[in-house]
């Protein structure tokens, strides 16, 4: 892992070590990832006026049929998979970054600050999170950016306890020792050293943190609390399940019905994806790293 | 360190904690830009905006104590919440206390349920998937609780919600219990009440059993592979007396902290579900309260949810201490 072009051999070779529901989750991914990447050459219809006859089941001028203002479906799962992404990814980004500083540093220097660093973490993933992403969407106001900062807040703890172990593990190999007693100071070491081992394994766990977000966002967007300038797969659902007497018409099979497959696939995918490469990256923890949340 | 004292440490931990989230909860609203008095705002458009002026907004300032400064008011706040006064809803027309008080019983009864129903279900399967190792049925029990767990619990509720409820009309589309039934005696309103429970419960069972199967299924692989163990099958013993006897009760000793440690996420997802069902616990309610901007009841649940997780958590880790000796000063399980 220490030269870079080996990078992607490496990722080839894990490929082939994926099981079937390995590669399925992968081509899921890649499907979402380009649906929201291509969303406007994709849909024929925009996905935020109206273009036919409201509540129209799928087949004809709409592949998925209309919602109850006669908005294209297809194109709205299109632009949902943009903020779906948007949120998941932003959300991974912001508390591998976080997190991985916390871990290294809390792993490097030891002592007090390891111990409130670990107590912190401790008490973090005990709290419940939905609870305060409501009540700082009611607060604060229900933006995107909001929603990320929110929940990155509530997800440092997993990359931050994995660098931990990693760097503490790595404090006391040889090759460390000898680039201290040669005078390498801190930045270096954690940019020389503990970033390239630690990298591999956060960015697994980046992969399951993208679906937790995902999962949250679409709860506060079912539950109507979400931003609602931005249209995702929870709010379509929000919208579809609010309509009233929706169980008694055909409304829901197509409705309720492909936004719920698009967030069921997508999160299963993300969590298939993220359980085979922590198989692969890490033999030793096999299955055990499951972690109940 | 002596137990007392680590003991004592936890619980200062778990206090300092909640002094933070109340802390929170307290300038949460403070935050908020705008003033409550420059203008009273009015429901409908024909209705005409008072806007105050400053003699009447002094006097609303000083009503509501607001123009006292922060220090004194957090601590109001805090002399408050002690005497278990969450404030009164502007919506509800009634103390949050009671209203919450109210729905409580609703919640708890709906996490309990999922919370014991998962862990039994879990610890059974994972026990049988331990047994089964990488036979058809560990493969079959593996792969199918993983799937199902991955997927969030307000979704699978909606499916349950869809197929038994709205398509086979085996249950009730959604509230706890039947509206201006008439209970002929006790037991007819316990079954109507477990009818309507019963979705929910399974939608946030479900959810939450992969991680307790594949938590059991770790515990008592580690466990069957112990050499006390291959002392009991050589005693001669039965299948059932070494599985239940000795391999289930010292697997179950790592099942138990994690039984309450999931707990707040199965919290977030009780609210949700509840949403899904129209289910009158204090998830459906702090979503009615959010949309009617009623504040006061929104941060009195969060409160009062957020200091129950944390109670649980801190008895469980308490229970886990006395339970296993072994423990130290970092409660060694609990990381990975």
């Amino acid at each position: 892992m220490k030269n870079i072009p080996a990078q992607p051999v490496k990722m080839i070779k894990w490929f082939h070590d994926f099981s079937w529901s390995g590669k399925l989750s992968a081509a899921v991914i890649l499907a979402i990832l380009l649906l929201a990447v291509f969303a406007p050459g994709l849909s024929i219809h925009p996905h935020n006026t109206s273009t036919g006859a409201p509540l129209q089941p799928p087949g004809g001028k709409h592949l998925l049929g209309t919602d109850e203002l006669g908005v294209d479906l297809w194109a709205q799962i299109c632009y949902g998979a943009r903020v779906s992404l948007l949120v998941g990814l932003g959300t991974a980004f912001l508390a591998a970054l976080g997190g991985g500083l916390v871990g290294i540093i809390a792993g490097y220097l030891g002592g007090w600050p390891d111990k409130f660093i670990m107590r912190l973490i401790d008490i973090m993933i005990v709290l419940p999170d939905f609870p305060l992403l409501i009540v700082l969407a009611a607060f604060l106001g229900p933006s995107l950016l909001n929603i990320i900062v929110v929940l990155a807040l509530f997800s440092w703890v997993f990359p931050a306890r994995i660098t931990r172990s990693q760097v503490l593990a790595l404090k006391e190999q040889s090759y460390i020792k000898s680039a201290e007693t040669y005078g390498a100071g801190a930045w270096y070491l954690m940019w020389k050293h503990f970033l390239p081992e630690v990298f591999p394994l956060v960015a697994v766990n980046m992969i399951r943190l993208t679906g937790r977000a995902i999962v949250s966002e679409a709860g506060l967007s079912f539950l109507g609390l979400g931003d609602p300038t931005s249209k995702s797969w929870g709010l379509i659902i929000h919208h579809a399940t609010s309509f009233k007497g929706i169980y008694f018409t055909d409304f829901w099979k197509w409705w309720l019905l492909y936004p719920w497959l698009a967030l069921t696939m997508m999160v299963t995918a993300l969590a298939f994806m993220s359980r085979e490469l922590e198989r692969i990256a890490d033999p030793r923890l096999g299955g055990r790293r499951f972690s109940v949340h | 360190m002596g137990r007392l004292k680590k003991n004592g440490f936890r619980l200062a931990e778990y206090g300092f904690t909640i002094l933070i989230v109340i802390t929170l909860n307290f300038f949460l609203p403070r935050m908020m830009p705008g003033d409550p008095f420059l203008v009273l705002s009015s429901d409908s458009p024909e209705q005409e905006e008072i806007v105050l002026n400053e003699e009447q907004r002094e006097f609303y300032l000083h009503h509501y104590g607001l123009d006292k400064p922060a220090g004194v008011q957090y601590f109001t706040y805090l002399g408050e919440l002690c005497r278990g006064d969450l404030g009164y809803s502007v919506y509800y027309r009634e103390p949050v206390s009671v209203i919450i008080l109210r729905r409580l019983p609703w919640t708890i009864l709906m996490v309990m349920a999922a919370l014991v129903l998962s862990t039994c279900i879990g610890v059974i399967l994972g026990s049988l998937s331990a047994w089964y190792r990488e036979r058809w049925p560990d493969k079959v029990l593996f792969f199918s609780l993983i799937l199902l767990s991955e997927i969030p619990a307000f979704l699978l509720g909606l499916v349950l919600l869809f197929v038994f409820a709205a398509g086979l009309g085996l249950f009730p589309l959604s509230g706890a219990l039947t509206h201006f039934a008439d209970y002929g005696n006790r037991w007819e309103k316990l079954l109507d009440i477990l009818h309507h429970a019963c979705l929910p419960v399974m939608a946030l069972t479900v959810a939450r059993l992969g991680g307790m199967y594949l938590l059991s299924r770790n515990s008592m692989t580690t466990v069957l592979e112990k050499d006390y163990l291959r002392t009991a099958w050589a005693k001669g013993l039965t299948p059932g007396r070494v599985i239940f006897r000795h391999a289930l009760r010292n697997a179950l000793l790592p099942i138990t902290t994690r039984v309450f440690l999931s707990l707040g996420s199965l919290v977030g997802g009780a609210i949700l579900v509840e949403n899904v069902f129209a289910y009158p616990g204090l998830g459906y309610l702090m979503r009615e309260a959010v949309r009617v901007h009623d504040y006061p009841v929104v941060q009195g649940i969060f409160l009062v949810v957020t200091i129950f997780v944390l109670l649980a958590n801190f008895f469980a880790d308490l229970a886990y201490r006395i339970l296993d000796p072994r423990i130290g000063d970092y409660g060694g399980t609990r990381g990975g």
